[in-house]
C-alpha cells in the first residue's frame, strides 16, 4: 500500500472545495450569445499547426482579411466582426475541445468554416450544436453528409462534393475523350469511393483504378502508379488525391518523362500547394482541372481583383491562392447573411436567411448554392479548365464554362447561372 | 509517514468521488467537459505508469491500445446495440488480448527496440481504418452513450453525464490499479525493473510478468480509449494520432512514472497547459504564431525542468524528503 498521510487527504478536499466554489454563472444575456453592442464573435478551429495545416493555415488570415476590410469601412449594421480562430491540428479530440471553448468560454455567435469531416462530425456528435441552436457556418469539407438537414439542421456546407465533382469529371471525359484509355488514381477510404460512386453513376468504364492509402504517397509508391498506368497504356490519368499524392505523381512522372493527359482533382489541384513542393511548373502545363470559383489570377474578375487587393494590403507577402480565395468568400458571405439577418441579428434569423435566401446572396463562386429549408447543400458545380504553362488554372478558352449537379443520381448539366454583381465595394448590401 | 488501512484507502476513494460529485454540479459546462478529460487522462497516464513505472517497459504506442478499445467499444455498441455499460468491458478485454500479443512480442525485447515496435504500432494502427469499411474510414464512426437518464433532471447537461461515467471509471480503475500495484504482482514487477537476474533468482519469472502487465496496461489504456471516444463522440483514426501517445509519457513523467499517486498531476498539466497558453499570448497580445505554438513550448519547457530537478516526479521527491527529514529526526 501507498503511504499517505491525513494532512494530504485535507489539502487534496480544501483544493478541490475552493475549485468548485469558482464556479461561474452564466450571466443573462439580453441580445443573442455573441452579439454584442458594437460587436458580432465568430469563432473558427481548424488545423494552425501540424501535417494537415500546409495551406489550409492561410485560411484564417484570409477572413480576418475581409473581416478587418469590412469593420474599418462600418462593419455590419455598425457592429465589427470578430473572429476568434483555434488551432485543433486536424485532431477530432482537440476540435471537440477548441469549440468548446469558442461556445462556452468565448460565446461565439456562431462557428465559421470548421475543417476535416472527422472533426465537424465529433464536433455535432459530442458538443452538438444543433441542440444548443449554434449555427455551423459553411464547413470546409467535401463530405456530402452534412447538407442533410435532418442529421446537421444547423450545419451548412459549402464545398461542392467529391460525388459532384466526380460526375463532372465523367461528364467532361465523355464529351471529350470518348473511346480513349482512362486511368484513375484514388485515396482508399471514404474519400475514394465517394469518388468511384461519382464515376459510375456518370458511366466511366476505367482501364486502371490505382488505389493508394492515406499516408503511403511519395516518390517511390508514384514510380509503382506509374508503371501501372504504363502497362494499362492509360491516354488520360486522373488525380483524385490530396495535394501530396498528386504532388509526388507529377514530380515522378516528370523524372520518369511520363506525361499522359493529366485531369487534377480539386482537393489536389491547387497549383500553389503543388508548386511548393518542388514540382516545375511546366508539369502542369495543359493538365484539366476544376473549380468552383473563379481563377485566383483572372483579374477581370471583380471579386479576385477586390480580394487580391485586400489581401495584399493586411497580409504583405502571402500568395493569393484557392485557400485564400475560399477563405475570404467564406467571410464575405457570412457578413452578407449576417447583414440580412436584421438589426439585431440572432442564431435563428442568420439561419432563416440562409434558408430562405442563402441561395441569391452575393458571392464569388461561378457555380449556385443550394441552400433551402430541406437541404444545405453548398456550392453545385465546377468550370473546367486547363493549366496555364506557368501552372495557373485558366478556364478553357477564356470564358468560364460551368457544371452543375447533385450528389444523387441526377444528371450533369451545362449552368445558366449568372452570378449576381458584386455589392458596391464588397461590402454587404 | 504511515500506511493506510486498506478500509481507509476505500474510503478516501469515496471521499474523493463524493467531492467530485459536488463539484460537477458547481462548475459550468466547460469545466465539467475539461473534467471529463482529465479523468480519460487519468485512466491512459496511470496505465503507462504501472507499464513504465513499475514493470519498466517502454511503450510509445499506448494510443494505438486506446484505439483498439474505442473501435470495440464503438463497434459493439453500432452493430450488436450492447449496454454502454457492457461496451467499457468490451473495450477493456479487446485492449488487453491486444497487449498480451503484443506484450509476447515486447517481452523478448527491451528499450530501443521496445520504444520502435511500440511505436510502429501507433503509426500504423489507426490507419487500420481505412482499410476497412466497417471501421468508418477517415470519418470516423458514431459513438453514442445516449442521453443521461431522465430522472437525474431536465438541466442534466450531457458533458455532466460523460463526466460522471468518465470520473467514476477513473476512479474505480485508479482504486483497483493502486491494489494491484501493491500485491504480489506489483512486487514482481518492480523486482523485476529493478535488476532483472535478481528476480529471476527469486523465483520470478520476468518473461510471463512483463507479459501481464502488459495486457494489464493495454485493459486499462483501451477504456481510457473508449472514454475518450465517449467524450467526441465518435471514433476515428486522427482521433489517436502520434502525438496522444507522446502526450501521455509526457504526463507520466510530469506526474513522476515510478509512483501512481501523482497521476493527477500529469492530466490537470496536459488539459490546463492549452488555456493558461491561451490566457497568456491574450495578455501579451502577441502574434498567431506564438500563440499556437505557445502550448507546445510550455509542455517541453515543463518536461525540461521535471527531468533535470524532480526526475522521479513531484510527488516521489516529496515523499523523499519528507522520509529524509523523518530519519533525521530519529537520529
Amino acid at each position: 500500500m501507498k503511504a499517505m498521510n491525513r494532512r494530504r487527504l485535507i489539502s487534496v478536499s480544501a483544493v478541490l472545495a475552493v475549485a468548485s466554489l469558482t464556479a461561474t454563472a452564466v450571466p443573462a444575456n439580453a441580445r443573442e450569445v455573441g452579439v454584442g453592442s458594437s460587436e458580432i464573435k465568430l469563432g473558427m478551429t481548424l488545423p494552425m499547426t501540424g501535417a494537415a495545416s500546409l495551406g489550409y493555415n492561410k485560411i484564417p488570415g484570409a477572413a480576418k482579411a475581409y473581416f478587418d476590410y469590412l469593420n474599418a469601412n462600418g462593419g455590419v449594421n455598425g457592429r465589427k466582426i470578430t473572429l476568434i480562430v483555434k488551432d485543433d491540428r486536424y485532431v477530432p479530440t482537440e476540435a471537440v475541445a477548441k469549440t468548446n471553448e469558442l461556445i462556452l468560454k468565448d460565446k461565439v455567435m456562431a462557428l465559421l468554416a470548421p475543417l476535416g469531416t472527422a472533426n465537424v462530425k465529433a464536433v455535432a456528435s459530442s458538443l452538438n450544436p444543433a441542440r444548443r441552436g449554434v449555427p455551423v457556418l459553411f464547413v470546409n469539407t467535401g463530405f456530402s453528409g452534412f447538407a442533410d438537414v435532418k442529421k446537421y439542421p444547423t450545419t451548412y456546407a459549402i464545398l461542392p462534393s467529391y460525388i459532384m465533382e466526380a460526375k463532372i469529371m465523367g461528364e467532361y471525359i465523355k464529351d471529350n475523350f470518348a473511346g480513349k484509355k482512362i486511368g484513375l488514381l484514388y485515396q482508399d477510404d471514404d474519400f475514394g469511393s465517394d469518388a468511384l460512386a461519382g464515376f459510375k453513376t456518370a458511366g466511366i468504364n476505367f482501364a486502371v483504378k490505382v488505389p493508394y492509402a492515406s499516408g503511403s504517397q511519395g516518390a517511390a509508391a508514384a514510380a509503382g502508379w506509374i508503371t501501372k498506368f504504363k502497362a494499362a497504356e492509360a491516354d488520360v490519368v486522373i488525380l483524385f488525391g490530396v495535394s501530396s499524392a498528386t504532388s509526388a505523381m507529377l514530380g515522378t512522372a516528370a523524372v520518369l518523362k511520363y506525361a499522359p493527359q493529366w485531369m487534377l482533382g480539386s482537393v489536389g489541384g491547387d497549383a500553389t500547394t503543388i508548386k511548393l513542393t518542388g514540382v516545375p511548373a511546366g508539369v502542369l502545363y495543359n493538365a484539366i482541372g476544376f473549380s468552383p470559383v473563379p481563377a485566383t489570377t483572372d483579374m477581370n474578375d471583380e471579386y479576385i481583383k477586390l480580394f487580391s487587393d485586400i489581401y495584399a494590403k493586411a497580409v504583405p507577402g502571402s500568395v493569393f491562392d484557392l485557400n485564400v480565395l475560399l477563405g475570404m468568400n467564406t467571410a464575405f458571405m457570412t457578413a452578407q447573411a449576417l447583414k440580412a439577418a436584421g438589426q439585431n441579428p440572432t442564431r435563428k434569423s442568420l439561419m432563416a436567411v440562409l434558408n430562405t435566401k442563402g441561395a441569391t446572396l452575393a458571392n464569388s463562386a461561378l457555380t449556385p448554392v443550394g441552400y433551402s429549408a430541406k437541404s444545405h447543400v453548398g456550392l453545385t458545380g465546377y468550370w473546367v479548365g486547363k493549366y496555364s504553362p506557368t501552372g495557373d488554372l485558366l478556364p478553357l478558352g477564356g470564358t468560364y464554362v460551368t457544371y452543375t449537379t447533385d450528389s444523387g443520381t441526377g444528371a450533369v448539366v451545362k449552368s445558366t447561372y449568372k452570378r449576381p454583381a458584386m455589392p458596391a465595394k464588397g461590402l454587404p448590401n | 509517514m504511515h500506511k493506510l488501512k486498506p478500509r481507509a484507502h476505500f474510503a478516501l476513494f469515496l471521499i474523493f468521488g463524493f467531492l467530485l460529485f459536488l463539484a460537477s454540479n458547481r462548475v459550468d459546462e466547460l469545466r465539467v467537459y475539461q473534467g471529463a478529460s482529465i479523468a480519460v487522462f487519468v485512466i491512459a497516464i496511470s496505465s503507462l505508469i504501472l507499464l513504465t513505472g513499475y514493470s519498466g517497459q517502454v511503450s510509445l504506442g499506448h494510443g494505438a491500445l486506446m484505439a483498439i478499445g474505442a473501435y470495440s467499444a464503438t463497434l459493439a455498441r453500432n452493430e450488436f446495440q450492447i449496454p454502454i455499460i457492457v461496451t467499457f468491458f468490451i473495450a477493456v478485454l479487446a485492449a488487453a488480448v491486444g497487449g498480451a500479443l503484443l506484450g509476447a512480442a515486447a517481452a523478448r525485447l527491451s528499450g530501443p527496440y521496445l520504444a520502435g515496435t511500440t511505436l510502429a504500432l501507433a503509426i500504423g494502427l489507426p490507419s487500420l481504418a481505412n482499410q476497412f469499411s466497417i471501421l468508418g474510414g477517415e470519418q470516423g464512426l458514431l459513438f453514442d452513450v445516449g442521453f443521461p437518464p431522465l430522472g437525474l433532471g431536465e438541466d442534466f447537461t450531457q458533458y455532466k453525464w460523460f463526466f460522471w461515467i468518465a470520473a467514476l471509471a477513473a476512479l474505480i480503475s485508479t482504486w483497483l490499479l493502486s491494489n494491484i500495484l501493491s500485491s504480489r504482482y506489483g512486487r514482481n514487477w518492480r523486482a523485476g525493473r529493478s535488476n532483472e537476474v535478481a528476480a529471476q533468482i527469486c523465483g520470478i519469472n520476468t518473461g510471463r510478468s512483463k507479459i501481464l502487465a502488459f495486457t494489464i496496461s493495454a485493459g486499462i489504456a483501451g477504456l481510457a480509449g473508449a472514454l475518450l471516444s465517449m467524450t467526441i463522440g465518435t471514433v476515428s483514426p486522427s482521433a489517436f494520432p502520434l502525438a496522444l501517445s507522446f502526450a501521455l509519457l509526457t504526463g507520466a513523467v510530469l506526474s513522476g512514472v515510478s509512483t501512481l499517486s501523482g497521476v493527477m498531476i500529469g492530466a490537470v498539466t496536459l488539459v490546463a497547459i492549452p488555456e493558461i497558453a491561451d490566457v497568456v499570448a491574450h495578455r501579451i497580445g502577441s502574434s498567431e504564431n506564438i500563440t499556437t505554438n505557445l502550448p507546445g513550448f510550455i509542455v517541453s519547457a515543463l518536461l525540461i525542468v521535471t527531468v533535470l530537478f524532480v526526475p522521479n516526479g513531484p510527488v516521489e521527491q516529496h515523499r523523499a524528503r519528507a522520509a529524509k527529514k523523518a530519519a533525521k529526526k530519529k537520529l
